[in-house]
């Protein structure tokens, strides 16, 4: 009965509980794919810059339409493509490597955006209003955000076979004239589409969170891409619900919790995984004496 | 001959001499001195509209302005002892008069500390605040007796206002039924309103101003909504509106919009005055409980 | 391995060099070259490092834009070349599987969105017999040696089925029955009619198996028949010390 009362009864009784959970789904299906392949292409840290990347498009929002939130999130979704797709463009065309071309514009834009915000004399915290919690989901935020996850995947899907070629062997696809770029463009445009989706419907902690750290974990489980997004997406999945029922039983503040929870897998991934962790290295299984079979074709 | 002395003797008068410099702590008594003493008073607030005289950090600023007071207006009972303080270092050792002398104090738990406090809110009882204006003219005279006879008569005005006020009040809160006399707010100075006027005030369950909120605390704040049956909800102030209009939503309850309880709203806003704050929370709390 | 032949002959192609320029930062690393791959042709590419034989190759295969002069490439489509760049290039720690590294040899078939049909399937096995690596599909690449990644790059380039391929040091540090395996398999290319062009070091390799060589180096260009233009004369104008491959006395 008390763990009925704990862990089920939560989604049972209460509407934005359930909102909540399906919100970590459909943010798990779109994140969790899109952070395994910022993951492999050492791109990391891109979500964290992001968020500050699209102050400029939230700033010119509000000054033309006030304290709209769509507006705003749509400003913010146009600023965030700009940065995403310069630094893309410049870290093709030039010496500057990803890390260096994104730096440069984000840390340019944000600039930018503090001196909108602050020639207008305005004292209004921009980003804080921008920035939702996952326990205010609506239902047309959570539209969104599963519009969002479904048009990821799809998108993905599609171009499955010249986005990984482009990761991992850049020159074999341009040489048979697979044009990279294009690619990796709308790769950019699905990051910053789930950010800011995520952004405005959760947070930015958490759709960062999400994003990143089930990625990060998984990398160390799987050894191939499809089932490292298969792990991540399970990761951030659990993550939500877990951090949800801890919220609702301990009474934490929602994100962190969420967060926090996927940070312990990815510790335990650390510890524990099983392609690249520190349990294999310093209590390795005994070694094979004969070579073991290889598979059949 | 004597046209001129009757010119001298106008003159004379130091009747329009510089106005009296009146130094209010927060809004609310500024307004009252402003209504009693009317052009006679210079007043300066010094917590001003939508500001908190409870946390209240004063400035160098604000000790110039009482060193050259001629009157310090105080509420006491707890709410802005910092203007001892202030006072002390302002060299300020003129007159000073506490509003809500010969109030009777309520005491209140103020949030985490379970340990009782006196709930410094009195003006929030119309009464009080008749004798509020009472205790405020009666210092006017003592500092400014030439311009007291402008002050008994402002005063006269005043008093009736206020009465016919506490009188409506009581009405419209009577129509309603006594059981559905419950408000939930996340303000806590409505101790004397509700003592005076027979109305219950709940605290939000779950939530609180400077936390983040929890699945949990949601959770428990729409449980007491639904538990206690409540549809007057005024907690505008506590949480991110989105989170506010889920709770509404869960709960099928709409929001009862926004009340001024600890200070007033800046000239051209729904209470800036005393009487019109009354005027505003008044017909929402009505309204809402109505629905109950 | 298996003997088993994974392609038919195909028609090779015929490259013309006229004045060709390239440069990297101004500075020519190719310059003003001119000469003829032939159709079906079989050359090595020598010279010592920094001599611009990577650079001709990366522009031969589209991926550098000349600074001046030509380069005509008839007898097959403009995509029907299979570059093997230097090793670097490609991200070992990727997690993929060798299958899927080398399903990308069939892009011309595929595309960017085909399905990889059931012919394709059996080629790819076939392409990995045929370089030694029967049963490691599903082998992720970062596990493989040095020399077994280089073989999955040869089946990749096997299931291209390209009329000219190109090797940049297809040879650089790996073991002698490798090098002798994917040397043998060089040889069936060219042998089915495909022009093949290769980056080596070993001169001793190209002696023996290479007809064709072109020298590039800044003291001395030289290109044509191997044993005309592998002289000692031209190999100390180009900077070789004279030694036992050399053939300098």
């Amino acid at each position: 009965m008390g763990l009925y009362h704990s862990l089920i009864e939560p989604f049972v009784a209460y509407g934005f509980m359930r909102r909540a959970l399906a919100a970590s789904l459909a943010l798990a299906l779109g994140c969790g794919p899109i952070g395994v392949l910022l993951v492999l292409r050492r791109m990391s840290l891109m979500g964290d810059a992001m968020s500050h990347a699209i102050l400029p498009g939230a700033a010119i929002a509000f000054l033309l339409a006030g304290l709209s939130l769509p507006a705003m999130a749509f400003g913010g979704l146009i600023a965030g493509l700009c940065v995403a797709l310069l630094a893309g463009l410049v870290s093709r065309a030039t010496q500057l490597k990803e890390d260096a071309s994104l730096a440069g514009f984000y840390l340019t834009s944000l600039a930018l955006g503090v001196l909108i915000v602050s020639a207008r004399g305005s004292n209004v915290d921009l980003l804080h209003v921008l920035f939702g919690t996952i326990l205010s989901v609506d239902g047309p935020a959570l539209a969104l955000v599963a519009a969002i996850s479904s048009l990821t995947l799809l998108t993905l899907a599609v171009i499955w076979r010249p986005l990984i070629a482009e990761c991992f062997d850049p020159g074999f696809l341009r040489a048979v004239g697979g044009g990279g770029s294009a690619y990796h463009i709308i790769f950019l445009a699905l990051v910053v589409l789930n950010l800011v989706a995520g952004f405005q419907s959760l947070g930015t902690l958490m759709a960062v969170g999400m994003m990143m750290l089930p990625a990060a974990a998984a990398r160390l489980w799987a050894r191939d891409v499809w089932s490292m997004m298969l792990v991540a997406v399970a990761i951030a999945f659990g993550s939500g619900l877990i951090g949800l029922l801890a919220s609702y039983n301990f009474n934490t503040a929602s994100g962190p919790s969420i967060i926090l929870t996927a940070g312990l897998a990815y510790l335990g991934s650390i510890a524990l995984g099983g392609n690249g962790g520190l349990l294999p290295r310093y209590f390795p299984r005994p070694h094979y004496h004969t070579l073991p079979p290889e598979p059949a074709e | 001959m004597r046209f001129l002395a009757a010119l001298f003797l106008l003159m004379g008068t130091p009747a329009e001499a510089a106005p009296l410099k009146v130094v209010a702590s927060f809004s609310i008594l500024g307004d009252i001195v402003h209504q009693i003493a009317g052009d006679h008073a210079e007043v300066t607030v010094l917590v001003g509209p939508n500001g908190d005289a409870h946390t209240f950090d004063p400035s160098p600023a604000d000790a110039a302005k009482l060193a050259g007071a001629a009157l310090v207006v105080s509420n006491g009972l707890g709410l802005d002892g910092w203007l001892d303080r202030l006072s002390a270092s302002a060299g300020y050792a003129g007159p000073r008069v506490v509003a809500s002398q010969g109030t009777t104090p309520r005491t209140m738990v103020e949030g985490e500390n379970p340990k009782p406090i006196t709930d410094p809110h009195a003006w929030q009882d119309a009464r009080n605040g008749l004798l509020y204006a009472l205790n405020i003219t009666a210092a006017l005279v003592k500092a400014d007796p030439a311009n007291a006879a402008d002050y008994e008569r402002h005063m006269q005005a005043y008093g009736m206002t206020l009465a016919m006020l506490d009188k409506t009040i009581r009405e419209k809160i009577a129509a309603i039924p006594k059981a559905k006399r419950r408000v939930i707010t996340s303000h806590d100075a409505f101790g004397y309103f509700g003592a005076a006027y027979g109305v219950t005030f709940l605290a939000p369950e779950g939530l609180s101003t400077d936390q983040e909120a929890s699945a949990g605390g949601v959770a428990r704040l729409i449980d007491q909504i639904r538990r206690e049956n409540i549809r007057a909800i005024f907690i505008e102030t506590m949480a991110d509106p989105r989170l506010i209009q889920t709770i509404a939503s869960e709960t099928g309850v709409e929001m009862g919009g926004a009340l001024y309880s600890d200070a007033l709203s800046p000239p051209g806003g729904p209470a800036a005055c005393y009487l019109c704050m009354f005027e505003n929370n008044v017909p929402k709390l009505v309204a809402a409980m109505a629905k109950n | 391995m298996d003997g088993q032949t994974v392609q038919a002959a195909k028609p090779g192609a015929a490259i013309a060099i006229r004045d060709l320029t390239v440069s990297y930062n101004r500075v020519p690393a190719v310059h003003h070259l001119s000469g003829d791959f032939g159709a079906g042709s079989l050359t090595a590419i020598v010279g010592p490092n920094g001599a611009g034989k990577s650079t001709l190759l990366n522009a031969i295969a589209g991926a550098l834009k000349p600074d001046g002069g030509s380069i005509a490439i008839s007898g097959i489509a403009r995509r029907d070349i299979a570059y093997l760049p230097q090793r670097a290039n490609v991200d070992q720690s990727f997690p993929i599987s060798v299958l899927d590294t080398i399903s990308l040899g069939l892009w011309h078939e595929t595309g960017a969105f085909g399905a990889i049909s059931g012919t394709g399937q059996l080629r790819m096995l076939a392409a990995l017999a045929r370089v030694g690596l029967k049963g490691l599909g599903p082998r992720p690449i970062g596990s493989l040696s040095v020399g077994q990644f280089q073989r999955v790059l040869f089946a990749r380039l096997l299931l291209q089925d390209a009329g000219l391929i190109l090797l940049d040091e297809p040879f650089a540090g790996l073991d002698t029955p490798t090098t002798t395996d994917l040397m043998h398999l060089i040889g069936e290319w060219n042998g089915q009619g495909r022009t093949v062009a290769a980056v080596l070091h070993d001169l001793g390799q190209v002696k023996q198996m290479f007809p064709r060589t072109l020298l590039l180096s800044r003291g001395c260009t030289a290109w044509g028949a191997t044993q005309l233009v592998l002289t000692p004369d031209n190999l100390a104008a180009a900077g070789y010390a004279p030694g036992p491959w050399t053939g300098a006395r």
